[in-house]
């Protein structure tokens, strides 16, 4: 275990180095990110105006700010570059700088892209969750934070996040077949937002749909650690989801290596 | 836009300018061919990329659905004047996408690797080639979906096509598309100094979400950004609002011709300053 993170580890110090080099990168895209979050909340706002009730689908506007941008930051974190990173590297060839060396090419990429997470945490999770429950206070004028959810809530964030993170592996391989890379991401990362309900709160969907959109992987994303951030989940439930995400990261996991013994078979590297 | 600087110094009067555009329009004509002749070869790659555009736009409509299956109105407009807007909106979003795609790679790589170089070393005017140098056939997810989504409101909007509406319908969006073009090279122009400015029309370019929907959703503050700084409403909504209502054909048309004018000279005379500072980044 100590060689492990001995191994690791200093991957992602690279990570956390990266990100400080390209700070002003990463604050722009965040900044970018949360302009369309700013644009869904005037729309919601029109919405909840010019609707009769003060409630919406069972969501009060209170609650549609709250999912709004936990939702928002929850995506953001749990999104993983692993897809075009290790797609680039399958094109270009660097590929076989991960396949030469006594590591394993996922935890490589896991704990690099870790490392910039923690740094994601700290500036835009913290400062979030800050604002929401301001706001929060602010609206019904009483503190409604639980400890207890908060801590589910990171776990399951952090089930989301590996969960994102071999699906993108997985994902990533399609660069054997395809150039665009910048296209099929256009086409993931549409779909994704759709399924995973970032987009519209699953709960808006049709009975059938919703339960269907549930189990999958999608909703493991960042549907289920938000409902658990809101307390729309009780105990039993909150227990399922979870294990439900732990079954996807499994499959994905699996599928990975699967995958990448295959790919290794094919794999050509012109020149070097 | 290029043309004035293009044309080449022996050619002077009317006859040597019209000579230089027909030149750059031929070259034009040369760099679609070539990306055509790509296209042709991922072809699997072309039908994701677009595809990728049209679904990233039908989950927009659905949300749109998902909304006015329960409101009738949104602010006094309607589901289908909504579509409408939304599916302008894709117009000058797409065109520019097809025509002028290739600002993205300068300031996210080009200058700060020095690549730029290739440009001037060209008998070509920089902006101009790198301005048209990609022809991006993903647009036509965008143009696709929008001219579905305005077609499928005919009938039910109240929208006169008489023949001076579908002129203006036509003029109106090459300076749409302009105003898109015109922030893209004045942010990417600033690369020139600080080598690197991809994130910054990221950041500037999705500004363009708040055009989709009626001003009147935002507060003042970001009514007026939108209007008057980044001026993406002139790109929807307030040319949409004219065909939609016949009012105010003066700010709402002619605000987007003027804003279209003002950010393409900004835009040429900031690059033509960056220009002269380029320092190539050498290797």
């Amino acid at each position: 275990m100590r060689r492990f993170f001995r191994t690791y580890l200093p991957f992602s110090r690279a990570g956390v180095q990266m990100m400080l080099a390209y700070r002003s990168d990463f604050l722009f895209h965040l900044i970018g990110e949360m302009l369309m979050c700013i644009v869904m909340y005037f729309v919601w706002l029109a919405v909840f105006e010019s609707s009769d009730g003060s409630t919406f689908m069972g969501f009060s506007m209170t609650d549609m700010t709250v999912y709004l941008f936990i939702s928002f930051v929850t995506s953001y974190l749990t999104y993983s570059d692993g897809a075009i990173a290790l797609g680039e590297e399958i094109r270009d060839g660097s590929i076989v700088m991960r396949m030469i060396k006594p590591v394993k090419f996922d935890m490589t990429f896991l704990f690099q892209e870790l490392g910039g997470r923690t740094i994601e945490v700290i500036i835009a999770l913290v400062p979030m969750c800050v604002c929401v429950e301001a706001y929060k206070f602010c609206v019904t004028g009483s503190v409604m934070f639980n400890p207890v959810y908060f801590l589910l809530f990171l776990l399951s964030t952090v089930l989301a996040y590996l969960v994102s993170f071999y699906f993108n592996v997985c994902y990533g391989f399609t660069a054997f077949f395809l150039k665009n890379l910048w296209g099929s991401n256009v086409l993931k990362d549409a779909i994704i937002s759709f399924l995973s309900g970032s987009r519209i709160p699953l709960a808006f969907m049709p009975p059938v749909l919703q339960s269907v959109l549930t189990f999958l992987p999608f909703a493991s994303l960042s549907y289920i650690p938000v409902m658990i951030y809101m307390g729309m989940y009780d105990g039993m439930t909150i227990f399922k989801s979870m294990l439900l995400q732990a079954f996807w990261l499994l499959a994905f996991w699996a599928l990975s290596k699967l995958i990448w013994r295959l790919a290794m078979k094919r794999l050509c590297v012109q020149g070097g | 836009m290029a043309a004035r600087h293009e044309a080449p110094m022996r050619a002077r009067g009317v006859s040597g300018v019209l000579k230089g555009i027909k030149r750059l329009l031929k070259m034009h004509r040369i760099f679609i061919a070539q990306d055509l002749k790509k296209l042709m070869e991922y072809k699997v790659d072309f039908l994701t990329g677009m595809l990728g555009f049209i679904v990233y736009q039908t989950i927009n409509l659905i949300f749109l659905w998902v909304i006015f299956s329960n409101i009738p109105a949104l602010k006094g407009w309607t589901y289908e004047q909504i579509i409408f807007i939304y599916g302008f909106s894709l117009l000058p979003k797409g065109i520019d996408h097809l025509f002028f795609d290739q600002l993205w790679n300068v300031g996210y790589s080009y200058i700060s690797r020095g690549d730029f170089d290739k440009y001037l070393t060209r008998p070509l005017n920089p902006l101009f080639t790198v301005i048209v140098e990609r022809f991006q056939v993903d647009a036509l997810g965008e143009l696709i979906v929008g001219v579905a989504l305005m077609a499928s409101t005919v009938g039910s909007v109240s929208i006169q096509w008489s023949v001076l509406n579908v002129i203006l319908f036509l003029l109106i969006l090459p300076f749409a598309t302009l105003i898109y073009t015109g922030i893209k090279i004045i942010t990417t122009a600033v690369a020139f100094w600080t080598k690197r400015s991809g994130q910054i029309t990221h950041v500037f370019y999705l500004v363009n979400d708040f055009a989709k929907y009626p001003t009147t959703i935002y507060n003042d503050v970001i009514r007026n950004v939108i209007t008057y700084i980044i001026p993406f409403a002139f790109t929807a909504f307030y040319p949409a609002s004219y065909f939609l209502t016949g009012e105010n054909p003066l700010f709402n048309l002619g605000g987007t011709v003027i804003a279209a004018a003002v950010l393409m000279t900004v835009g040429v005379l900031l690059w033509n300053k960056g220009m002269s500072v380029y320092e190539s980044a050498g290797s």
